[in-house]
């Protein structure tokens, strides 16, 4: 039971956490419920692909439909990373005009390119981590104990959403600009870990070479093969021991971020 | 267009995994009540080499590991393959991700 907890709580945190910061920076930029809206909306899509991709996981177990899997799932890191970052700084241009501008022709252009983001973003969100959790769920469901298993998993998952509610009210409870600024970064930074895990599919499949690889060897301050190193790491895109492929994505994605930071915050 | 770019990259990854396939070292890994058995793997350094991965269950497990890279969910009673790159000679941590405490096993290249 402890085992399922911890893994349910864990696979669902990253996508509560999505959705709850999501949540409080749609609450500070948009008075209509619109986005909010689109957010639930996302996450119930999101958890209807989950159902989906897991059945076709434990269905059909071929190596052509779990490479296909594999590539679906590296292709929703990278789409993921893309919109989180497309919608921050879409915000943080478009924030600036907020004050200056009518509300309602703000909420007319949120409604245009936000929005279908949001939802895009929650689904996809859930539905990474939903799949894994139906599989593990499943498996669990093989070995007898459904109460303890059922009563783990369904703590593990209102444990994660707990702990992205309470992250999203203390967001929440500080000034608006204070709000949009620290949830724009975490938000940016769970972006650059998705980016990070998808480059890694890619080196760990052979279609990037890893240039030089490790370039350091940082497992004896935090090693991300326990448990608690693994959670920093799904967040922030830490590795002990990183190729030099993704240290350059990654110092490219803060570089083009901070660049179109200035450039939209000066226009 | 990018659905016919998809079928192409597509097409290359498997025609290159075909190709690779026959001339591989294949080294067997089982994964059973949360355990890797071996624990310890033995592999020769700089030499690419396929590991088949078995989940004889019971439960769903992930072999996983971030310096090597790898992500892999395995419903019971499933066995997959993975391909790995020649390696420096050192010892690579892997770790099941649904059994963490009991489940941690490490590649040894020489």
């Amino acid at each position: 039971m402890g085992n399922a907890f911890f893994v349910v709580w864990r696979e669902s945190l990253e996508a509560f956490l999505i959705a709850g910061i999501l949540y409080a920076w749609l609450k500070a930029n948009d008075d209509s419920g619109q986005g909010r809206r689109a957010l639930f909306l996302g996450l119930a899509a999101g958890a209807g692909l989950a159902m989906l991709l897991g059945w076709a996981l434990l269905t059909v177990q071929d190596e052509l439909t779990g490479e296909a899997l594999d590539m679906f799932q590296t292709a929703t890191l990278f789409v993921a990373a893309g919109l989180i970052t497309q919608m921050v700084l879409w915000m943080h241009k478009h924030g600036r005009q907020m004050k200056a501008r009518l509300h309602a022709d703000l909420a007319a252009a949120a409604e245009k390119s936000g929005h279908l983001g949001v939802a895009v973003v929650a689904a996809l969100a859930v539905a990474r981590e939903g799949a894994e959790t139906v599989i593990f769920l499943y498996g669990m469901a093989q070995e007898g104990d459904l109460s303890a298993l059922l009563l783990g998993a369904l703590a593990g998952f209102a444990g994660a959403g707990a702990t992205a509610w309470l992250a999203a009210k203390s967001l929440a409870r500080l000034n608006i600009g204070l709000l949009l600024r620290l949830s724009s970064i975490l938000l940016l930074v769970l972006a650059s870990a998705l980016l990070i895990s998808a480059i890694d599919r890619l080196l760990g499949a052979g279609w990037l070479p890893p240039l030089l690889d490790p370039v350091w060897d940082s497992s004896a301050l935090l090693d991300d093969g326990t448990k608690a190193g693994k959670l920093i790491a799904d967040f922030s895109g830490y590795r002990a021991r990183p190729a030099l492929t993704s240290l350059l994505a990654w110092a490219t994605y803060w570089g083009v971020v901070i660049f179109a930071w200035r450039r939209s915050g000066r226009g | 267009m990018k659905h016919a770019l998809h079928s192409v990259v597509f097409a290359l990854f498997l025609a290159s995994t075909a190709a690779l396939a026959d001339d591989m070292p294949t080294y067997k890994l089982t994964m059973k009540d949360g355990r890797f058995y071996p624990e310890t793997l033995e592999v020769p350094a700089l030499t690419r080499f396929r590991l088949e991965v078995k989940n004889e269950g019971p439960g769903a497990t992930e072999f996983e590991s971030l310096e090597l890279k790898k992500e892999l969910v395995l419903a019971p009673g499933v066995t997959r393959n993975l391909v790995f790159y020649p390696m420096k000679p050192g010892t690579y941590k892997f770790f099941d991700d649904f059994h963490p405490e009991t489940g941690q096993g490490r590649i040894v290249a020489k």
